[in-house]
Order: structure tokens, then sequence, then C-alpha cells
């Protein structure tokens, strides 16, 4: 073992050192010290083996029989429904369709939440306004809001996007008026100094001094827009990946109900990844 | 010296209050000729930075009145530039684009005259090889000396400066002190320094202001000019001259600081 040849090394160490760091480690000890660096290839190679895994323990559980298909079926059997969603459920059409709602209303969700979370954070008088009222409707459930939006917008496309809306936009704006809030004032006061004024301060440097975790506050908001997706299409829809969920449980397909969710989580994490490396390549300086 | 000192800066009787903090009690004047390198040396809260921002616009005086060229200053402008000891770039631009970023509101110059000023104040600062760098890839030196290059190139006559090597190793700092006082003697910058730092005030300064702490009251004036001449080399440090004059000042310091530094 690795120990034997490490021993002598460590004794031969000053007695100074710290306990904790004396032994040198082995390539997988050393991978577990806090916070250790993990080699490049690394990541993404345990990232799928692990999946891999899990999938693989799943499908083995099912095929031996230990659950019922109708409750937990295997993975190869929500695939083949997924495939045969696609034929002949029109399952693509129906993933669109989601998808335009939630960047539907995720985007006017941060084309409001942005100006308005940034004039919070950077004038007193409008933070101190609006900052009750959001902080309450902020606690507001989602779903306890259904009823009063069909009442306001019926069943049509107005009340989906309301609902997602409403589940973001007053998370984003305060998350936004904190992003601003963490813009040093030095900032501020270097642009002040070179000749901006307010309006320049706030779009040259403020804003692009929040971009970064602005950027990651969106990321993480697109992903609630999907939670509040499946609720709004379970609703009061006929078209969209709830409302395939909810007509599949209907008849107890269990395969397919899975199979929609695994689209779900399919196209959040492709969404998820491709955000994480434009925001890599668009801030190489952080 | 050829040229009479001429009131460039002038401090009038001024006061400042935040809310009901008595930042400067007593109304403050003094006045700075062009060219002038005045260090404000004093203990920490003892008013100095907050009349410093004042010049700069930043904070107004609660009574009084401060001149430059005999115009009361109000609003920030690009004539008088500030250096902060931290935040001093903007980690999103690069070098050269952090330098240029300081002519980017004066629509007196052309693109291309920009250009050739933004270069010329890189080289000054010898940041020039570094122009395509990001802040973050740079010492801690170098992310100053892009804060200084940007003040200059916005076209600053007065230079305010807030501790600006405060965070720097002693090695570091001896050799920026050395550049800046170089760079302000060839530009021809009128300088207010704010520094805790006795040494620092001396090596850099023509005259240097000692703070007592809080009520804010000049308790001493440090001629350095004569005593040291306008040349400051890294070799005066070691000198008796320069040895006997911060012994001098320490001891003035010390005093005003009524043991409490």
């Amino acid at each position: 073992m690795t120990e034997g040849r490490v021993i002598p090394d460590a004794a031969s160490l000053p007695a100074t050192r710290d306990a904790g760091l004396r032994r040198r480690p082995s390539a997988v000890g050393g991978a577990f010290r806090l916070r250790a660096a993990l080699p490049r290839p690394w990541g993404a190679v345990i990232a799928v083996a692990s999946s891999i895994a899990i999938l693989a323990l799943w499908e083995f559980v099912a095929r031996l029989g230990l659950t019922t298909p109708l409750f937990f079926p295997a993975p190869s059997e929500i695939l083949a429904a997924m495939g045969r969603m696609f034929s002949t459920q029109h399952l693509a059409w129906h993933a669109w369709v989601s998808t335009l709602r939630v960047w539907g209303a995720f985007l006017l969700a941060a084309v409001m939440a942005i100006p308005i979370g940034m004039a919070m954070s950077g004038f007193r008088p409008v933070g101190a306004a609006l900052e009750p009222a959001i902080d309450f409707i902020r606690y507001l459930p989602v779903p306890a809001l259904v009823p009063l939006s069909i009442i306001w917008f019926g069943v049509g496309e107005e009340t989906k996007i309301f609902l997602l809306w409403l589940g973001t936009f007053f998370q984003l704006v305060l998350l936004v008026a904190d992003d601003m809030r963490r813009v040093p004032n030095e900032y501020f006061e270097t642009a002040y100094t070179i000749g901006a004024s307010q309006a320049q301060a706030l779009k040259d440097v403020a804003f692009r001094a929040m971009l970064p975790s602005l950027i990651d506050n969106l990321r993480i908001t697109l992903g609630w827009c999907w939670t509040y997706l499946i609720i709004a299409e379970i609703v009061a829809a006929d078209s969209g990946l709830g409302f395939v969920i909810w007509a599949a449980r209907r008849y107890m397909k269990t395969p397919e109900v899975m199979a929609g969710v695994v689209l779900i989580g399919v196209i959040g994490l492709a969404t998820d990844q491709l955000l994480r490396a434009i925001h890599r390549r668009a801030f190489r300086y952080l | 010296m050829a040229t009479a000192p001429t009131p460039h800066l002038v401090f009038d009787g001024v006061t400042k209050r935040f809310g009901s903090v008595q930042v400067v009690e007593q109304p403050f004047d003094l006045e700075v000729a062009r060219h002038e390198f005045v260090a404000f040396l004093g203990p920490s809260g003892c008013g100095k930075t907050t009349l410093m921002r004042m010049v700069g616009g930043l904070d107004q005086p609660s009574s009084g009145e401060i001149r430059l060229d005999g115009e009361p200053v109000g609003r920030p402008d690009r004539r008088r530039g500030m250096v902060f000891q931290s935040y001093s770039s903007f980690p999103w631009l690069t070098v050269g684009q952090n330098v240029a970023f300081g002519m980017k509101y004066r629509k007196d110059l052309s693109e291309q005259e920009k250009a050739v000023r933004a270069e010329r104040y890189l080289d000054l600062v010898g940041l020039y090889e570094f122009s395509d760098s990001y802040p973050n890839q740079v010492s801690g030196g170098m992310r100053q000396r892009i804060a200084i290059a940007r003040t200059l190139a916005a076209g600053a006559d007065v230079l305010l400066m807030d501790e600006p090597f405060g965070a720097l190793d002693a090695l570091r700092r001896e050799q920026l002190q050395a550049e800046l006082r170089r760079i302000q003697r060839r530009d021809a910058k009128t300088v207010v320094f704010v520094t805790h730092d006795v040494e620092e005030a001396l090596f850099l300064a023509d005259r240097v202001v000692v703070f007592s702490k809080r009520p804010t009251r000049i308790v001493a004036e440090i001629d350095v000019k004569t005593r040291l001449g306008e040349e400051r080399t890294l070799e005066m440090r070691d000198g008796d001259d320069f040895f006997a004059l911060r012994r001098e000042a320490i001891g003035v310091v010390r005093a005003a600081a009524g043991g409490e530094l």
C-alpha cells in the first residue's frame, strides 16, 4: 500500500508541521481533502459514471421484478414510451409549446425585474415604496392563485404566462436589487469623476459590474419557471408537457408520466449547461 | 523656484456633518498651489478622507466652500480624478480598456486621439505590454497603476488619492511611490494624497498637513520641499536628511494623536 511508502517521508518532515497535512495524500485520498482541486476530465467522468450507475441500478431492480411496473417502470421502458410519444403523440410539439411558455414568461419577468430591481436598490424611495408589496406577494404560493388567475384571464395562454411570471418576477426583482447593492460604491464614484452621468454610471458600470451574478440569478429563475409550468398546464391546458403528463396519469400510463417528467429534466439540464457555458465564455475575467 | 505659488485649490471655512455626526467640526481652511503635492496625514477617522472627497464633489460641504481656480467645485467631473485603495479598476475591462475608459465621456477627442492617449498613459505607468490582460491577471500594484493612468487619461488636473497604496506590500509601495512622484512632476499635476503612513507622506509630498484626531484640525504643516527638494529617489529614503525629517515628523504625529496612535 501507499501507506508504507509514505510514512518514512512523514517522519522526516519538521515536527512543527500540522499533523493533518503531514501525510502525503494518495491520489484518491487527496481528492477528498476539503476543497481540494479536481483535475480537469475527472469531474465529467465522475458525473457520467454516477449517472450511469444509478440508471443501471434502477434498471436492474425493475427487471428483477422487485418493483411493480405500474408504479416504478424500468428506464428502458420509460425510454421506449418516450419514443412512442415522439412518433405518435406529438411530444416534440408539446415540449416546444412548453418551452415557449417558459421563455415568454421568463423574458417578461426579466425585462421587468432588471430595471425595477436596479431602481429599488439605486434609489431608496423606490425601494421603500416597492419592497413591502413585493415581499408580500413573493410569499404567496402560486398554486393558491390559480383560481384567481382563471377568473382574471380565463383558461388561455394569458393564465399560464401570468402564473409563471408571478412565480418568478417577485423573486427575481429582489435578487436583482441585491446584485445591484453589491456593486462597490467606488465603481460609481470612479465613473462620476471621469464625467459619467447617473444614467451612464448605471448603464456602463453598475449593470456591467452586476452582470455575472445577474446571469446566474436568471439561470436559477428559469429553472423555477419549469416548476410553475406544470402547475399551470395541469390546471388548464390542452397542450404542453404538463398536459401530457396529466393526461397519461388519467390512464395510469406510468411510463408516459415518467417520460414527460424526464423530458422536462433533460430540457432543464441542457438549458442550464448551455447558459453555464455562455457564462464561462462571456465572463472570462472572473 | 521660478513661479510663485498661486492658490489653485482653496478650502474656505469648510465643515461637514453626516446627519448628527460632525466629521469636520471647525471651519477648515487650506490653500494648495498649482502643481503642489499635498499629503493629508492623520489617524483614521480624522476627517481627511472626507475633505478630499469634497474636493472630488463626491460629498458636499455642510458650510463653507471649496474652490478650484476661483470656481466653487460642484458635481464630480473629470478635472478632479479619484484613485481609491480598492475596486480602483473595472474587472470586466482589460488593462487597456480600463485606461481608455477614462476618456469614455469626453467628446472633445476623436476615437483616434483617444487611442493614442490611452497608449501614451499605459506606457507612462509601464503597463503597455499588459494592455490586453484583465486586472485580476496583474498584481495589486499594477491595478493601482491602471487607476492612475485612467485618471491621467481622463485629463484630471487634480489627482485625489485615498490611501492608494495601502493594500500593497512594502517593496511595491516604495516603487510605486517613486513612480507617482516622477509622474506628478513630469505631468505637472496637483495631488491631494490621503495617508496615515508618515514615511509615505514625507517621501511623496511637497507639503504634509498633519491632522489631529477629531475635532478635525491641522496641528502641523511640514514643508518637505524646502527640506528635501523636489526630486525624490529611492536612495534618498536611506539618507540622513530623510531619516532626521522622519523622526521629527513622527514626534509631531504622536503629539497630534495624543498617545492614541
